[in-house]
């Protein structure tokens, strides 16, 4: 046991009381059922179960070799780094001070937190961008604040309507017989969050991840996700204190960072891999992309099509969309839009906020 | 009840329930110390029919509680019937009884509507299986819920008190993984994932269910079904689909596989137009040709 538990597997004070009660009721005598039964002990997923056969076979049979399995904790050395990826990531690939940013700068009659709030991620300078960090980081604490109280208030009904029950009462004689009750509104929305990190949305991907790490640290169920060429799930890393070192780690982990971008292909594996997991029940599907695919947009349509019939609500975010005379024509972002329930845009910070009005009503 | 592991086997087998020995290792060693069993895998591996199995071979009762996202704990514990306790208080307003003991009635077991799992807590005869179905589909709450229920076997109604089981019930639970469940939970219960079966395996449930069919048509068909199984489809046909698929056969009169039978009663065994229409597409005289080479 303390073998098993050494090598990665989850074996407490209470398995090892039960695997000596279980070889107590006989499963000593024969090797194979022995097995089969701490395996029902010491295991809880499949993978686990791999690993144990491994082991056992390790600790009982001859062989006396390392282990060759693939286990996830020893993936750390795995992880490539890519330098302008993290550059990216850390805030520190912006933009210097030009022409257009000067012209966001002159926005006349409004103040400077407004200011930021309008200008475009893309525009921005390095001091600026440090204000808007903070400032974002603060208006989207609040807005995940305030969309929890929404939420916790719907689940309160479902109590006994007095007024409804006293008026049906009527008809037995201002008897209450039958309770009427508000109908009962299902708690917990899914969030799943779909993130393009590819080359063209370098200048919107660091703000767009921190906006939903801040969704993140205020719903329970979200799901992240981030894709280009492909797509990797990064819920796990979300979930960390501190935001720093989740940025740090994804731009470790996503190693095809501000490549080209294959929507299709991403979204075909989300559906195969993911979706029966995350989409269950009732969900919100956000996509944080700018459409510019290089793949078939038929099987951008025909995948989104699939997410769109698992989901409640599929909302497509645009940075693009905010700039002037922007039109969604490009043949990926054609090809989506009649699958979407709400397209916006998400170049800055009220924009990102605007998502609040859908979030509430998930 | 039973002695060794193969006894389980076997009385399983009686039921027609083709039962390997790891998955007659878990059940033994649930019924020797009484923890939940946890079964995981693709939905149509027969997850839910081994409580049905468990059930009859115990002779015991099978409570069954289907889990749905938002279901909540009252639909699953008790709930009291209100238009019953009010009609019962109007007759009593002529009695002449005091007021508590007009109250203290009002609370009796008459009253109470027994949900699944104060049901399996409260059997007077024996254990029953309780089986508390697709559990992924439940919210993180009910599952935190069931966390109390699975190791102290008790449940308190406020207007009555605790209630404690007479009878700890053989519990199963099944999980399509459709969410990860809580370490808490799966560490309370002994774990088995239920894999697709192999085709000597299938090949036996199906002659099993159906034993006037010929052996070369089960271990065509069977071949095909696992072929499907190995291929990227939406739902891969499970052990149910595969039943149901023998049983069209033999209802339309097929004695053999052929491109026509099978286009036909392809229905039966996959449930998704995606599906139908890849397997059509690919050509059904190809797949034929595969599962002989």
């Amino acid at each position: 046991m303390r073998f098993a538990r050494f090598n990665g597997l989850n074996v407490g004070i209470q398995e090892s009381k039960e695997a000596v009660l279980a070889a107590d009721s006989g499963l000593l005598e024969d090797k194979t059922q022995f097995r089969y039964g701490l395996k029902s002990l010491f295991c809880c997923e499949p993978d686990e179960g791999e690993l144990f056969d491994q082991l056992y076979e390790q600790f009982w049979g001859n062989e006396r070799g390392q282990l060759s399995g693939t286990t996830t904790y020893q993936n750390q050395s795995n992880i490539q780094k890519k330098a302008p990826a993290s550059l990216v990531m850390m805030g520190s690939g912006k933009t210097e001070p030009n022409e257009e940013g000067e012209e966001a700068r002159n926005v006349s009659g409004a103040n400077e937190t407004e200011r930021i709030r309008k200008t475009d991620f893309s525009k921005l300078n390095a001091i600026d961008s440090q204000m808007l960090e903070e400032l974002a980081l603060k208006l989207f604490q609040q807005m995940s604040k305030r969309i929890k109280r929404k939420m916790k208030n719907s689940t309160k009904q479902g109590r006994v309507d007095l007024r409804q029950t006293i008026r049906n009462s009527l008809s037995h004689g201002g008897d209450p017989i039958e309770l009427h009750r508000r109908k009962q509104v299902p708690k917990k929305q899914r969030l799943i969050i779909l993130l393009d990190v590819s080359g063209s949305m370098d200048k919107y991907s660091f703000f767009l991840l921190r906006f939903i790490w801040s969704l993140r640290a205020h719903f329970e169920t979200v799901e992240a996700f981030i894709f280009s060429t492909s797509l990797i799930r990064i819920t796990d890393y979300l979930d960390a204190k501190d935001l720093e070192w989740t940025l740090t780690v994804l731009s470790m982990k996503a190693n095809n960072w501000s490549s080209g971008t294959q929507i299709g292909d991403c979204f075909r594996t989300f559906n195969e891999q993911y979706a029966k997991q995350v989409l269950a029940g009732r969900s919100t599907t956000i996509i944080l992309s700018d459409g510019l695919d290089t793949g078939e947009p038929e099987d951008l349509a025909t995948e989104l099509n699939k997410i769109k019939r698992r989901t409640r609500k599929l909302i497509w975010l645009n940075p693009l969309k905010g700039m002037q005379g922007y039109e969604p024509i490009q043949r990926g972002m054609a090809a989506a839009l009649p699958e979407l329930d709400v397209f916006q845009s998400a170049h800055n910070l009220n924009s990102l906020l605007e998502l609040e009005r859908y979030l509430e009503e998930v | 009840m039973f002695n060794n592991i193969h006894a389980l086997i076997d009385s399983f087998e009686q039921q027609k329930y083709i039962a390997d020995e790891e998955l007659g290792t878990i059940l033994f060693l649930m019924l020797q110390l009484g923890k939940p069993v946890l079964l995981e895998g693709n939905p149509g591996v027969g997850k839910t029919e081994v409580a049905n199995v468990l059930s009859k071979v115990l002779d015991t009762e099978l409570i069954r509680l289907q889990c749905y996202e938002g279901l909540d704990v009252h639909s699953t514990i008790y709930e009291w019937n209100y238009q019953k306790q009010l009609l019962s208080i109007k007759i009593q307003e002529q009695s002449e009884k005091s007021d508590e003991e007009k109250e203290e009635h009002i609370f009796g077991s008459e009253f109470l509507l027994k949900r699944p799992l104060l049901k399996a807590i409260t059997a007077s005869e024996k254990p029953p299986v309780l089986l508390i179905d697709e559990i992924d589909r439940a919210d993180e709450e009910f599952e935190a819920f069931l966390l109390e229920l699975l190791s102290a076997f008790q449940i308190s109604i406020p207007e009555m008190g605790t209630v404690q089981a007479s009878h700890r019930p053989w519990v199963i639970l099944t999980s399509n993984r459709t969410r990860e469940l809580g370490d808490a939970l799966k560490r309370r219960c002994l774990y088995h994932w239920v894999n697709f079966p192999s085709l000597e395996k299938e090949m036996e449930i199906i002659q099993k269910h159906l034993p006037n069919m010929e052996v070369s048509l089960v271990n065509r068909m069977v071949k095909l079904v696992q072929y499907l199984r190995t291929q990227k489809l939406d739902k891969a046909p499970g052990i149910a689909e595969s039943l149901d698929w023998a049983r069209g056969l033999l209802a339309l009169g097929f004695a053999d596989l052929d491109e026509a039978g099978i286009e036909k009663s392809l229905g039966c065994l996959l449930k998704s137009v995606d599906d139908i229409q890849r397997v059509k597409s690919t050509g059904i005289q190809q797949l034929l040709t595969e599962i002989e080479a």
